[in-house]
């Protein structure tokens, strides 16, 4: 046995200096931090503010689209508000207001001086949101057109960045043109009723991909339309908004979940999601490191050292060695992983608009379940199942050009797992799921991504121990293979004569 | 290194070992022992069945019949902290650094991680590698390589040594490195296998050399009684008729050999070789030619090489060997 430790200590100190392994260690951590701050940074600073002109020929949208927008606007300054005050303040213990009460009650400014008591010292002071989109007046060269069709040619290089517009002398791009004709009224399509034509209100943006102005602009200006139809026909506007606001109460109950406690939460969707990252987790670790296996045997026979250490320890001591070695490379790659996505979780539940009350959610899902635990015994056993499946391969190949031919098959076989990975929750106790689970390759990834479906104790015990048996019988098999194959040159050996290795 | 007792009684026993690999006997039925302390060479053209006996010592692959004992046991696994082993193919892990590759294996056989990397450092000190010692073995030359390998598999100074192929690709400078480490190994008293094709390292270094051809042994014994296989040789050069000496008793044979260019010039002389009976005196063949009158222009008296033996014994198979 320690021998196989001194081998297993090789591996793990030489790729342990490798630079692909500490990029496998840090570039995940990275990945997860960007990945969650990106998108905050470019709603934060990234995205300036972009400016639209809107011609409204009809008279009538235009302050309409406007206060939606400004609403839109009131929405974030009081999100970012609420934020400030939760990390800056103590003894807040006031309710946040309704938007409309917010606005009403005199905005920022109200909600800022009623705070100021509450204010920790040394609070830093509120910075207000960036407004997404600011309405930038038409070009002076164009003002005069009165054509829509002349004014959107005009606009046409603006729109496409050769040309700036000026907004409180200074030169800035132009996002988008709204143009609203002046019989948008006359326009309006109706159920039942004849096409009156023309292309209505139109949108001009070189950034297709951006609908964010588009939608609110298109809803508000229906909302406005319909709210008019109503009116057109006798009906009572406000009534009917009242209407639209009623609903009948709909609450989604989890059975399995203690008597009073039973709604479903954002930690129970949190909880049926999460296997799925776990298994993704852990199909990404297996791969990479059995990857790791196959190019370390490749080497180590291409380059003819096998024979002396065969000299000096067993097969089965090599082999036990480099299992262990390169599993320990692996734990320590995926437990850094872990710990990197716990920590940017602390941090993000300590505090940041919009994402504590999730993260905090994912932390108190990570605790109190099972899925670490579950996830290191299934990573363990996995490994052993698809390493002894490489170290037969790597053993019976002499350049890595050869393995990799069979690795493709290998491969195949554990895109399975990944395929289903979506299926599998919605019905984690379904006949696919059970199916798969009694397959020795996939139980590790499919029992993971059931883990939080209470699955049948037959499946949970007899899947694992199925899969310890197997895990078992294919190191036996592997060491077999292994023996015979690491000094063995020339052609791959056929499949036959490899099952005839297995009576020796 | 430390300056352990050199071993004693017999490092190495074979008894009827055979190996098949399916219908194929690569080696056949070999029995032989090896001198504690002595340098043994091990010879055989390509096929020989070399490399396959060494594994099987080395336990490395299982004898289909026979038994093995080394250093008094039954498996070399149990004393392989008492061998080292420099196979044929030669190899080392790239990216590691010459000191470390060293420590690797000496701690492999038995050494502590401190000890052997004192060794290694000690070890590359010594035979003129310092300055590579943190370099990673692929900034090594070929030869350099080879050199760090064959430390790494004496780094633990082992008991009992085998060699496969030790001279093969190393320049002259680099083999008379080999060469001393091997001697160098048998003056401590270690018991030294080597496997060769280059006759005259093996003459040089042996005590006794082990023939192999075809799976099986056909000479194990002291150089000096494997030169004793050929007939001792007189080469006589001369103008004069040597009939009479065919009727001499130590003589076997007699035939001309062809002139060399720089004997073109020399009148009616001719050169000759009498192979002669086992115990056949050359200085009688001198004195018979004295006595009848015949006038030598020159006189030759010369032991057989280790080629020759070798060529004598491997026959035909020995061709290929003998050009390497």
């Amino acid at each position: 046995m320690r021998f196989a430790f001194l081998v297993a200590w090789r591996e793990y100190e030489e790729n342990a200096r490798t630079k692909g392994f500490w990029l496998g260690i840090l570039l995940v951590p990275v990945i997860i931090f960007f990945s969650v701050q990106v998108p905050i940074w470019l709603e934060t600073k990234g995205t300036p503010t972009r400016q639209y002109v809107l011609v409204d020929q009809s008279g009538t949208l235009a302050t309409v689209v406007e206060s939606r927008l400004e609403m839109s606007h009131q929405r974030q300054v009081l999100s970012a508000l609420n934020e400030y005050a939760r990390r800056q303040a103590d003894g807040h213990g006031a309710a946040p207001p309704l938007l409309e009460e917010f606005i009403n009650q005199g905005g920022q400014s109200n909600f800022l001086a009623q705070l100021q008591p509450h204010l920790k010292p040394g609070a830093p002071p509120f910075k207000s949101p960036r407004r997404a989109f600011q309405r930038a007046p038409e070009p002076s060269d164009l003002s005069k057109l009165s054509d829509l069709a002349a004014l959107a040619q005009g606009l046409k290089p603006y729109l496409r960045g050769e040309k700036q517009i000026e907004v409180d002398g200074q030169s800035v791009s132009l996002a988008a043109a709204i143009l609203i004709p002046r019989d948008i009224e006359q326009q309006v399509v109706r159920p039942k009723g004849k096409s009156p034509g023309g292309t209505g209100i139109e949108y001009w943006s070189g950034n297709l991909a951006d609908t964010k102005l588009r939608d609110e602009v298109e809803q508000t200006v229906n909302t406005e339309i319909r709210r008019r139809e109503y009116l057109l026909r006798g009906m009572d506007a406000a009534a009917i908004r009242e209407v639209e606001q009623t609903y009948a109460p709909f609450a989604s109950l989890n059975p399995k979940k203690q008597p009073g406690q039973e709604a479903v939460n954002t930690t129970d969707i949190i909880k049926q999601w999460a296997p799925s990252a776990f298994v993704y987790l852990l199909w990404v670790a297996v791969f990479a490191i059995v990857q790791m296996l196959l190019n370390n045997i490749i080497e180590e026979k291409s380059n003819r050292i096998i024979e002396v250490l065969l000299s000096s320890v067993t097969p089965g001591e090599l082999m036990t060695g480099k299992l262990f070695g390169i599993a320990a490379v692996g734990l320590t790659m995926v437990g850094s992983w872990i710990l990197a996505l716990v920590g940017i979780l602390f941090w993000k539940a300590s505090g940041v608009a919009g994402t504590s009350a999730v993260t905090g959610q994912m932390l108190t899902v990570l605790y109190s379940s099972s899925l670490i635990p579950m996830f290191v015994v299934y990573f363990l056993l996995g490994y052993v199942m698809y390493a002894a499946c490489i170290l037969a391969l790597g053993s019976v190949c002499n350049t890595l050009k050869e393995a990799q031919s069979y690795m493709g098959v290998i491969t195949m076989v554990m895109m399975v797992p990944l395929m289903t990975m979506t299926f599998i929750p919605k019905d984690p106790n379904g006949v696919l799921a059970r199916v798969l689970s009694w397959i020795p390759l996939y139980t590790p990834f499919i029992m993971m991504n059931r883990a939080m479906a209470d699955p049948p104790l037959i499946d949970l015990v007899g899947t694992l121990v199925l899969l310890v048996v197997s895990a078992v019988g294919a190191l036996w098999m592997a060491g077999k293979v292994f023996r015979i194959g690491i000094l063995r040159t020339g052609q791959p050996p056929k499949l036959l004569e490899m099952l005839r290795w297995l009576k020796r | 290194m430390n300056n352990q007792s050199p071993a004693t009684g017999t490092p190495l026993e074979l008894r009827g070992v055979t190996k098949l690999f399916g219908d194929f006997r690569a080696v056949d039925d070999v029995s032989f022992s090896l001198t504690a302390g002595c340098i043994h060479g091990f010879l055989g053209p390509n096929g020989a069945g070399k490399t396959t006996t060494i594994r099987m010592i080395l336990e490395i692959i299982k004898p289909t019949n026979g038994s093995i004992t080394v250093l008094g046991e039954s498996s070399a696994l149990k004393v392989r902290q008492r061998i080292g082993y420099l196979p044929e193919e030669k190899g080392l892990y790239k990216k590691m650094k010459c000191w470390a590759v060293i420590a690797y294996f000496a701690t492999l056989k038995g050494l502590g991680r401190g000890a052997a990397k004192r060794c290694a450092f000690e070890l590359l000190e010594r035979y003129g590698l310092k300055d590579f010692a943190t370099k990673p073995t692929d900034a090594l030359s070929k030869g350099m390589g080879q050199k760090v390998q064959m430390l790494a598999s004496i780094a633990h100074d082992p008991e009992f040594v085998i060699l496969d192929e030790p001279f093969s690709g190393l320049d002259p400078v680099n083999q008379q490195v080999m060469e001393d480490i091997i001697r160098d190994m048998a003056k401590r008293g270690r018991t030294v296998l080597f496997s060769t094709h280059i006759m005259q390292h093996a003459e040089r270094l042996c005590d006794r050399i082990l023939l192999l051809a075809k799976g099986r042994k056909i000479f194990d014994g002291p150089v000096a009684e494997a030169k004793r296989i050929i007939p001792r040789r007189v080469r006589i050069q001369t103008g004069d008729d040597i009939t009479p000496l065919r009727e001499l008793a130590e003589v076997v044979s007699l035939r001309p050999l062809p002139r060399a260019t720089d004997e073109l010039g020399s009148g009616a002389a001719a050169n000759w070789e009498l192979e002669l009976r086992e115990s056949g005196d050359p200085q009688a063949i001198l004195q018979a030619c004295f006595a009848r009158g015949i006038r030598l222009l020159s006189f030759n008296q010369s032991d057989p090489t280790l080629h020759e033996v070798f060529v004598r014994l491997v026959g035909p198979d020995a061709k290929e060997a003998s050009f390497r």
